[in-house]
């Protein structure tokens, strides 16, 4: 069971990566990260992004119930 | 002030970014205590205990909200970002092809992020990596128990276990930098810098608690009023600017006029932020790192644990104190450019009353920069090192490491610098709809 679930979060968790990676970065650098620079990004998410995000959330999910489903097997 | 909040309650769209902001972090928090697959969490809970007190990975630990050492999901937290961010930007100065890429703008700008992103995730990799050797051998959190014998962090130190564990990890970094950039496409500030003001904010109340447990009432209140007068302090010298008035020419353009505005470029005294404080403690960090690893070379570990881990020794506060300022000059020459900046102003039709255009306008420009950026850099100096001499010489304060310190410096400064920087996001939306905000 363990076993199986790690292999599938193994999977989840580099496709997690590279979904996250295939996203437009958004925000640049640390010079606004600290109240540097001021930066306004106003452009709107493509029909691309926004499929991206939805596979991204259900990634997110798995994910996160292989983590939980591991923790409560090894307890 | 109460009215502003009330009204930007109000404001439907407002509120939606706001709740959008704050759903995330409670997200990132979760994750935070979520214990990482194949982490023993009883242990790692007795284990902290024992280790109260242990400075090593003290900076980290702070950035990562206490996570790191609680082995969670999101133990990295944005410490892979922050690092490869101070890479790409230090080699922007050095690669000249990178520096061609930034100063295309946007697309070149976009494309910087992008490798940012890779780096980060190579980044986390290794982080990872070394963090659960770390935790398999038991040095990152050295612990016995009754018998003396050694209590291991992990369920089993299998491969395929430590791979999953390391590949999950990764995967949370990876996480965190999505929700982050979430934050800034959808919420309200900057997501990562919020995201740290977050596991910053998050350590306040159980050291708190650990200061009125340990030490009693009267030490906490003195402890939060000089917080409170810290934090005073650093709001006034981060405020604090000076305006340099910019005169427009006129210009006709067909039969449009344009230009004849006056404004100002304001250098601020802290033009740099909290930056030169995360670069030197980040590379004063680095020998502490090395020692721990290289635990074989007892010469070196040493040295290390004498001049550098101790955070009260004279080396370690000399060496962060000339680096802090160091760094400060070397941030704000790569941020802010007099010539680039002079160049842009002759190209649109600006001066600086009463020096001519171009280069007499960049050497005053660098001129106001470097004696501007004197007080800023002692000023970080000092917000730096004070506590940690604070913590040394005032009676009975136990020689602790200065980053648990809930008011320490680097902590209060990146707290200021994001709040300020968010209050401002919020009130130039407000701004939008309504003409008063919150700073009036």
């Amino acid at each position: 069971m363990t076993t199986a679930l790690s292999i599938v979060l193994i999977i989840v968790s580099v496709l997690m990566v590279l979904l996250v990676l295939l996203h437009r970065g958004k925000g640049g650098g640390l010079s606004d990260m600290f109240g540097g620079g001021v930066s306004s990004s106003l452009s709107g998410s493509s029909v691309v992004e926004k499929n991206l995000d939805r596979m991204t959330i259900v990634c997110g999910f798995i994910w996160a119930a292989c983590v939980i489903g591991i923790g409560f097997s090894l307890k | 002030m109460l009215t502003a909040f009330g009204r930007a309650f109000r404001t439907p769209d407002l509120r939606n970014k706001m709740l959008f902001t704050l759903g995330i972090l409670a997200l990132f928090r979760f994750g935070s205590t979520v214990p990482a697959p194949g982490v023993n969490y009883q242990h790692v809970h007795d284990c902290l205990i024992q280790n109260k007190d242990s400075s090593v990975l003290a900076l980290v630990n702070l950035f990562s909200g206490g996570a790191l050492l609680q082995l969670t999901v999101f133990a990295l937290g944005i410490m892979p970002y922050i690092t490869s961010s101070i890479i790409i930007q230090l080699l922007v100065v050095v690669i000249p092809r990178l520096e061609r890429l930034k100063e295309q703008g946007q697309s070149g700008q976009a494309k910087l992020t992008q490798y940012t992103r890779y780096l980060t995730v190579a980044l986390a990799i290794l982080q990872a990596t070394g963090i659960v050797a770390l935790a398999r051998s038991g040095r990152l959190l050295p612990c016995t128990d009754s018998t003396g014998a050694q209590i291991d962090l992990l369920y089993s130190t299998s491969v395929f276990r430590i791979i999953t564990l390391v590949v999950t990890m990764t995967a949370g970094t990876a996480v965190i930098m999505w929700l982050g950039e979430l934050i800034t496409d959808r919420g309200i500030g900057n997501g990562m810098s919020l995201l740290i003001f977050t596991s910053i904010a998050a350590r306040f109340p159980s050291q708190g608690t650990d200061i009125l447990r340990s030490r009693g009432t009267a030490t906490f209140i003195a402890v939060l009023i000089a917080g409170l007068l810290i934090i005073v302090g650093i709001v006034f010298m981060e405020q604090g600017q000076r305006r340099i008035p910019v005169q427009y020419a006129k210009r006709m353009i067909g039969r449009r006029m344009y230009g004849g505005t006056s404004t100002y470029i304001p250098l601020k005294v802290n033009q740099a932020g909290v930056i030169p404080v995360i670069f030197s403690s980040s590379l004063l960090y680095l020998p502490q790192l090395l020692g721990q690893v290289w635990t074989s070379n007892h010469t070196f570990t040493n040295f290390v644990a004498k001049y550098f881990t101790a955070t009260d020794s004279w080396t370690y506060i000399g060496s962060y104190a000339l680096l802090t300022m160091f760094f400060t000059y070397f941030y704000v020459a790569i941020t802010f450019n007099p010539v680039e900046v002079s160049d842009n102003m002759r190209k649109y039709g600006g001066f600086i009353p009463g020096i001519r255009p171009g280069r007499p306008t960049a050497e005053y420009l660098e001129y106001v920069l470097s004696r501007i950026t004197l007080p800023g850099a002692l000023y970080l100096t000092a917000i730096a090192v004070l506590p940690i001499l604070a913590l040394h010489f005032l009676p009975g304060a136990a020689a602790g490491n200065n980053q648990s310190f809930p008011f320490g410096g680097t902590s209060v400064l990146i707290l200021v610098g994001v709040g300020l920087d968010t209050s401002k996001q919020i009130e130039s939306q407000l701004m939008l709809r309504n003409y008063e905000g919150f700073l009036r």
